[in-house]
């Protein structure tokens, strides 16, 4: 329910599978406005071989940040390489400000790459999440690229082995 | 006086209507469609879109269908 004036967000959570393809899809919003129920649609370019895409190239592509131990882990830096012949200008388009810090090279140099970095903030370090960010270039084509985010969490409380007396539960 | 009476019930029966008509829950949807571009296979990409209650009830959201 939101009351006159108040917002919500609807996030839209698209899994790619083993899609290799240009994909839309329009998921419907059914309120009680009374009116034809309400469209969102999202595209998506599905690659199949993403360390082979032009006019850049994200390494790894896919940030996994996944904790597995006591050292936290809110920090990694991925590689953008331009395997185009022309300087590219890149302008981050949409990530999510609440979760992420994200710095993006301004420009690559053709034939150059340019390392980025992904931050974890404080609401995200105990969460396991699935997010991503969509970065736009400034080739012909206004060429966008989605990086997907995997955070994985396990506390060391989960990965201690359980003592003898708490397996019998004496 | 009886005339009267009947008059003042019909106008403010009117006024009730259209108060009624007029209350209506709007959505507005700013953004309503996202491109990601390239994105590699067996991954998820999120996105977050805002709804906003403009209207003049309360705006209820009965269901969200995948598309």
């Amino acid at each position: 329910m939101l009351a006159v004036g108040d917002s919500t967000q609807l996030e839209i959570i698209f899994n790619t599978r083993r899609y290799s393809s240009r994909i839309t899809k329009t998921p419907r919003i059914q309120t009680n406005e009374g009116s034809p129920n309400r469209n969102v649609r999202i595209t998506t370019q599905v690659v199949r071989r993403p360390d082979s895409t032009y006019p850049v190239i994200v390494k790894p592509y896919k940030l996994d940040i996944s904790q597995f131990g006591e050292k936290v882990r809110d920090e990694m830096k991925f590689t953008i390489s331009n395997v185009s012949e022309q300087d590219l200008t890149l302008k981050m388009i949409y990530y999510q400000h609440d979760l992420f810090e994200i710095d993006l090279p301004e420009s690559i140099a053709a034939g150059k790459s340019a390392e980025g970095v992904l931050r974890l903030k404080d609401p995200a370090l105990d969460m396991s999440l699935e997010k991503s960010f969509t970065f736009e270039l400034n080739d012909d084509a206004a060429s966008r690229f989605t990086v997907p985010i995997k955070r994985t969490v396990k506390s060391p409380a989960a990965l201690k082995k359980p003592s003898p007396k708490e397996v019998s539960g004496k | 006086m009886k005339r009267a009476v009947i008059v003042i019930t019909v106008v403010t029966g009117l006024l009730l209507m259209v108060g009624s008509v007029a209350a209506a829950p709007r959505m507005e949807l700013p953004v309503s469609e996202f491109d990601f571009g390239y994105a590699p296979q067996n991954s998820e990409v999120s996105y977050v879109f805002w709804l906003h209650s403009v209207g003049d009830d309360t705006l209820r959201i009965l269901k969200v269908v995948p598309g």
